[in-house]
């Protein structure tokens, strides 16, 4: 088991090649905006980005905080392995959402033609939700009978 | 005011409140493993799609398997949208790093938290921008999608390594499982958190005597630790973790089943949310664009259409039916677009190289391929030798047994193994050997 405070050869080697590389490939990275990218768009760009880590850390970050702060204080008499299996099952309906809304959206919009966004998203995405709630539901029960006949490490999940 | 030693305690603060099971350096590695995986693969083949589509003079390519670029760029798309739930947990993972203290600690630091910060918002942009691509969601990029994500996955990959070489300590540390947890479940750590304790004595304190639940942000802070997280060897702190993992591993899973449909024809049954669908439009084939947006459509239907052959001083003028009157040839070849769908068809034609040697070319000869359409940076494309001589590449005149649709290319189209679908050029007009 390596140590943590030691930094062996090989780790000193590869650090180099690597930032040697990410150097080289910021560089790149750089130059192709500059050749390729009109220089009227760099503001856009430059919004985009600041807009991804707003929306990211300042907002979306801060409200999982928040909820699953707030879960977890105000947590009422349920068990915890309820609370971590809903959790989860909101997380991959929320994640789904977030791929599957623009779809939602641009259809309503319009295409430019027929094959394209061609499935009806909004109903699919309803079953998803109504699969997704089955399963919990399901997961919920098989976990509050194990709870139930499971030892004393198992009640102390409740 | 201690404005400075106010805003170390805040940041002290929310890293205390952040602590939970999942948020723990192992738990970063093991995502970043499986994120640098998917990066690493969108990296090579959008490398390889954009070579494809713009070849240096020197290099050549394979074409075969003919299934190559479907695979690639399918893996590309899909991977893409994979990273949507790994990027996520990662970055949940790691959010208390959002607050180290004190924020910059030396020049070497800040230029650490700057790359991680170009990381973090290259990434998420060109995740966001590539997805909202596949759907043509074009209204919504105030720049030309093609090159900004080209030019932004070497700034994404340039600043991944960067920050992998920062961390290779962490990652070389928690790289196995068995080194990163003691006997009761708690993760090795490299050295005691200061953040550990939420009454911890600090500066602020020190210099004013404030202890840590003064004010409004510290109640709110203190009545969140009132019930922390769960800590091994309590069981829930294990269930949170594995909780933790289940979820990114359901949602990267649905992600990728309910969508790699539009790529792989063995999940086309569960194909509910890709933005295209096998066996849709005319000919039961999906249609990138149509031949009402190119523009083509009296061109296309014109009795006096001709497909002309040139090479050199020598040139031959092609009708349809001369077209259909050489030797025909069946080729099961897939329609692969850059945007990640693609579905198979049974396309007949004579082949090209058979074309181009009613003008003389040789089998090292290339070929500029002209459409009818004007207004787009595929009107004319370039075919190397080695695709033109293969004996799958067509002068496509019919798909499935009948003539070709409209918008599929009549009167006659380009179909090539192992190309992107934006250089099987439709209504085509000219083939120039070169």
């Amino acid at each position: 088991m390596s140590s943590p405070t030691t930094t062996s050869e090989a780790v000193v080697i590869w650090r180099g090649v690597l930032i040697g590389g990410g150097v080289l490939l910021l560089l790149i990275g750089g130059a192709t905006f500059l050749t390729d990218v009109p220089a009227m768009r760099y503001p856009a760009i430059a919004a985009w980005l600041a807009g991804a880590i707003v929306l990211h850390d300042g907002i979306g970050a801060m409200l999982v905080f928040a909820v699953t702060v707030l879960l977890r204080r105000l947590e009422p008499r349920i068990p915890f392995v309820v609370i971590a299996i809903v959790q989860a099952a909101a997380v991959v309906a929320v994640i789904v959402t977030v791929i599957v809304l623009p779809e939602i959206v641009k259809k309503a919009i319009g295409t430019a033609n027929p094959t394209i966004l061609p499935l009806d998203y909004l109903g699919h995405l309803a079953w998803f939700y109504v699969a997704i709630a089955g399963v919990t539901a399901v997961s919920v029960v098989i976990a509050l009978a194990l709870v139930r006949r499971g030892g004393p490490a198992s009640r102390r999940t409740r | 005011m201690h404005l400075n030693w106010r805003l170390q305690r805040l940041l002290h603060q929310f890293r205390h409140a952040l602590i939970t099971p999942s948020r723990n350096p192992r738990s970063a590695v093991v995502l970043g493993r499986l994120l640098g995986a998917a990066f690493l693969i969108c990296f090579a083949t959008g490398l390889y799609s954009h070579l494809l589509q713009d070849p240096p003079a020197w290099m050549s390519f394979p074409t075969r398997p003919l299934w190559l670029y479907q695979v690639t760029q399918g893996a590309h798309i899909t991977a893409g949208i994979a990273c949507f739930p790994l990027l996520f947990a990662k970055l949940y993972a790691v959010f208390p790093e959002l607050f180290q203290r004190p924020l910059v600690r030396s020049f070497g630091h800040l230029v650490e938290r700057a790359t991680i910060a170009l990381f973090v918002a290259s990434a998420l942009v060109q995740i966001t921008i590539g997805l909202l691509n596949t759907y043509q969601f074009y209204s919504l990029f105030p720049f030309s999608f093609r090159h900004v994500h080209y030019a932004l996955s070497f700034v994404v990959f340039g600043s991944l390594a960067i920050h992998i070489a920062v961390k290779l300590p962490v990652i070389a540390r928690y790289w196995r499982r068995r080194d990163s947890y003691d006997s009761e479940g708690r993760v090795v750590a490299l050295e005691p958190d200061p953040d550990a304790e939420f009454d911890a004595p600090d500066e602020l304190r020190r210099r004013t005597g404030l202890r840590q639940n003064a004010g409004v942000t510290g109640r709110i802070f203190e009545w969140i630790d009132r019930k922390p997280a769960p800590e091994p060897p309590d069981r829930r702190a294990a269930v949170s973790r594995r909780g933790f993992f289940a979820a990114t591993a359901v949602a990267t899973a649905a992600v990728v089943t309910l969508t790699a449909g539009q790529s792989f024809g063995i999940l086309d049954r569960l194909n509910l949310f890709a933005p295209r669908k096998n066996g849709t439009g005319p000919q039961s084939l999906p249609v990138n664009r149509t031949a009402k947006a190119a523009g083509v459509l009296e061109s296309a239907t014109s009795a006096d259409w001709r497909l002309t052959v040139i090479h050199g001083d020598d040139s031959r003028v092609l009708s349809y039916d001369e077209l259909s009157a050489l030797p025909q040839y069946d080729s099961l070849l897939p329609i692969a677009c850059v945007e990640g769908w693609s579905q198979y068809a049974n396309w007949r034609g004579p082949r090209l190289r058979d074309v181009v040697a009613l003008v003389g070319a040789t089998s090292e000869s290339g070929v500029r391929i002209s459409s009818l359409q004007q207004h787009s940076i595929y009107a004319v494309t370039e075919m190397q030798p080695d695709f033109v001589n293969d004996e799958l590449t067509l002068v496509a005149l019919r798909l499935e047994g009948e003539v070709l649709d409209l918008d599929h290319g009549y009167p006659a189209r380009i179909i090539a193994p192992a190309r992107p679908g934006v250089l099987q050029t439709k209504w085509l007009s000219k083939l120039e050997v070169i």
